[in-house]
């Protein structure tokens, strides 16, 4: 091919107007999915030898575990337009979510386009568009030139290990949650559960089964939401609470009498009181977690002040000698490959709609979102945004300018419904799923003005 | 230029019945009739029954698709054929039906060309702006996108007798000349009439009144009766020019067009323009 580029004398595969999805998890799959829909060319590069991300429990940055299940059920969670099998109980073991990805990959064709095996290296932005360093399935590294970017890399898998004092020295072996994978791993074993996320109180009622004793240290309070209410999956119960769209203090203290109900109050099982309201965290759904401290197999314990020898120290002073400590400390936004600032914001991204880069139209990221509810069908939504944004992109370039110029007010709205979180490194892309979808049906009924005023 | 411009909104992302009341599950009746010789590439034709009947609606159409090389598939929406209502059903209304045709999609290997007749016709049109990746639609006998208020004249008009015991609510079924044109016999005509089951006041209900218009990017291809007695030929008429195109009308049939006298020549005009439609064409703009 005569007229390609090159680079240091190496030839550059131009891929012309074809887009080029970082990663096939279910956010690079329902984004190739949506843009090839809209007519655009659609090129797919995973790292792994399969798609699913995350729920595929063999890849390398997968961080489920053998006992993980959603958290939120089906109806929140499924793509709109392919929803997960009758068959399906409401919340899916993690082997059936890979399942219904697989068939959603093959059922849209993409089984054909993913190239698999390729990981990105690395990303040079140019004026426009991109050169895109890439290792091949025979692993040889090539270079290819894309005019368009959409990174859906996952921000679930980089580990955020927090450090103590005496953390070095300790005798114990320390784990983050990001190596744990089964039950088998805590046998036995005296452990020290850290965090009170989704994955922590999962482990922590493992260890219950597993561990010959299980601490749970935790840095507040929280309040756990029971995973049905009134025979409901609770996120069922709780959409209706929002749906009434009551004022915040109302629908907050509705949330909390419901969890008084169905719970009961935390002080009874030697837990302290939540020091906020509910909602103001990422609400974690386990109904397990306060039976087991009930029952003397999950003892409670406020936050890590450091390690000694063989012991782990908290914060009121009191001590336990643990074999294992396990970090469930949450996941690190992270994008290897791009250029630092390439996504302006840093450890906060500061993106339109969690989507769209403020100032470049060849540039987008899918899946950048930890709602209180599904992942899938706001994802599906966000790439629909995408894929209308980008349309009108290629018919009217200032038009789509114009967008971003116009839109930019939204980029400290963040889709929170009202409700101020608690400030921590794990609401950084949290939205409350309710306003969010809100927000994303407005953006898309404005791109559909502006697309039906160039096409006229 | 087109009238398809003219729709107004944008998408559906708030979904609120279906997420806090989502449709209880059912075992669902699918009938498939599968080519000799498969067409590589070719996107398989989902089929979904008009009202009181069942995926035997196409037991014509199923085995004459196939012969002419399309996967064909039929499926009885809840409550109808062999698939049953769920235990509690406390109300049935479209969206169940929609639910249950997005089911049997997603258990298809590739997305479907649709096909609806009549109510189904109606489930069509809503699975299509939820589900875009159908590659066409073919609607038959088809009420429009907005309202089916034209149904109750025309019922009004041919059979005043089956309208007012539906208004009070009694178990109805239509004369059998109200159901197909004259082409067709009159032991035939009765003898559907027989197979025909009550459909649910709500869906029904859901059919006439006035609705929210799906936004629908799917080439479609409507076809009705000018002798059909329960979506006359103009409101079908109308009904093309909501989806931004023109009605192809068989003089001489009535409603059931899939199942009257005259049925291959219908069918093949859909084959003609599925022939054109689906295989030459792909979805959307293209880009730059
Ligand atoms: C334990 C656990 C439980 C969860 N439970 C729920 C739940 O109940 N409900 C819910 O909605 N969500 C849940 N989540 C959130 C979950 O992260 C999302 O559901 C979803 O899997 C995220 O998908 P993704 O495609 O954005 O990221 P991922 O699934 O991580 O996919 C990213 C893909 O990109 C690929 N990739 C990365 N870098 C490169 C590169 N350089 N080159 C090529 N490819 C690359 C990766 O290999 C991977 O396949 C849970 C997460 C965890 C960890």
């Amino acid at each position: 091919m005569a007229n390609n580029p090159t680079r240091d004398g190496e030839g550059v595969e131009d891929r012309h107007d074809r887009i080029l999805v970082i990663g096939a998890g279910s956010s690079g799959l329902t984004a190739a999915k949506n843009l090839r829909e809209r007519g655009f060319h659609v090129d797919v590069v995973e790292r792994e030898p399969h798609v699913g991300g995350n729920w595929n429990i063999d890849g390398s940055a997968s961080r489920v575990y053998d006992s993980t299940r959603m958290i939120s059920s089906k109806p929140f969670t499924q793509y709109p337009d392919f929803p997960m099998p009758d068959t399906a109980p409401d919340y899916l073991h993690h082997t059936d979510v890979r399942a219904y990805l697989e068939r959603y990959a093959a059922h849209f064709g993409l089984d054909r386009v993913v190239e698999r095996s390729t990981p990105v290296e690395e990303v040079e932005p140019l004026a426009r568009g991109f050169d895109v360093a890439l290792t091949g399935a025979d692993g040889t590294r090539h270079w290819r030139r894309y005019r368009r970017l959409v990174v859906a890399n996952g921000h679930n898998w980089a580990p955020k290990w927090p450090t103590y004092p005496g953390q070095d020295t300790f005798t114990g072996e320390l784990l983050h949650s990001a190596g744990y994978r089964s039950g088998d791993q805590l046998a036995g074993k005296r452990v020290v559960v850290v965090g009170a996320g989704n994955t922590g109180c999962d482990i922590a009622v493992e260890a219950a089964h597993r561990a010959e004793v299980t601490v749970h240290s935790t840095r507040r309070a929280y309040w756990y939401a029971p995973k049905y209410v009134l025979g409901k999956p609770a996120d069922q119960v709780s959409d209706l609470i929002f749906a009434l769209r009551l004022p915040t203090r109302l629908t907050q203290a509705l949330f909390q009498a419901t969890a008084r109900l169905v719970v009961g109050r935390y002080e009874r099982y030697g837990l302290p009181t939540p020091d906020h309201r509910f909602l103001e965290t990422h609400p974690i759904v386990n109904q397990q977690l306060l039976y087991h401290v009930g029952h003397g197999a999950i003892t409670p314990k406020p936050d890590v002040a450091g390690f000694d020898g063989d012991e782990v120290v908290f914060t009121d002073g009191s001590r336990v000698q643990a074999d294992l400590v396990l970090f469930a400390t949450g996941y690190l936004i992270r994008f290897p490959f791009l250029p630092d600032g390439l996504i302006p914001g840093g450890d906060r991204p500061r993106l339109l709609r969690n989507v769209l880069h403020p100032d470049r139209t060849d540039l987008a990221v899918i899946g950048l979102i930890q709602p209180d509810s599904g992942q899938f069908a706001l994802v599906h939504w966000q790439s629909v945004l995408l894929a209308s944004f980008l349309e009108l992109e290629s018919r009217a370039p200032t038009a789509a300018h114009r967008y971003l110029r116009e839109a930019a007010h939204q980029l400290d709205d963040r889709s929170q419904a009202g409700i101020d979180l608690v400030d921590s490194t794990r609401h950084l892309v949290e939205v409350e799923h309710a306003a969010y979808a809100r927000d994303l049906e407005k953006d898309l009924a404005v791109l559909a003005r502006r697309l039906a005023a160039v096409a006229a | 230029m087109s009238r398809r411009a003219v729709q107004p909104q944008g998408e559906k992302v708030q979904r609120r019945l279906d997420w806090t009341f989502p449709p209880p599950p059912v075992p669902r009746e699918v009938r498939h009739a599968r080519p000799a010789a498969p067409v590589p590439g070719r996107p398989p034709v989902l089929c979904v029954h008009g009202a009181g009947m069942g995926a035997w609606a196409f037991d014509r159409w199923l085995p004459a698709l196939a012969a002419a090389g399309w996967h064909a598939v039929a499926v009885s929406l809840r409550g109808h054929g062999e698939s049953p209502l769920p235990d509690r059903a406390a109300i049935t209304s479209l969206r169940h039906y929609e639910h249950d045709v997005l089911q049997t999609i997603t258990e298809l290997p590739a997305p479907p060309v649709l096909v609806g007749h009549s109510l189904g016709a109606v489930v069509v049109q809503r699975v299509l702006e939820r589900y875009r990746s159908a590659p066409a639609g073919v609607l038959l006998s088809a009420p429009p996108p907005d309202h089916g208020l034209a149904l109750v004249a025309a019922l009004a008009r041919h059979d005043p007798a089956t309208l007012a015991r539906g208004v009070v609510g009694l178990r109805t079924r239509p004369r059998a000349r109200t159901l197909v044109g004259p082409g067709t016999p009159q032991d035939e005509a009765e003898r559907l009439v027989l197979r025909l089951t009550a459909e649910p006041v709500p869906a029904a209900l859901q059919v006439i009144l006035p609705r929210r218009r799906p936004l629908i990017r799917t080439p479609v291809l409507v076809i009705g009766g000018g002798e059909d007695r329960i979506v006359p030929a103009a409101t079908v008429a109308r009904t093309a020019r909501l989806l931004g195109t023109r009605a192809h009308l068989f003089r001489g049939m009535g409603h059931n067009l899939h199942l009257e006298r005259g049925w291959e020549d219908v069918l093949e005009v859909v084959l003609t323009w599925l022939g054109r439609t689906v295989e030459v064409a792909t979805p959307g703009p293209q880009a730059p």
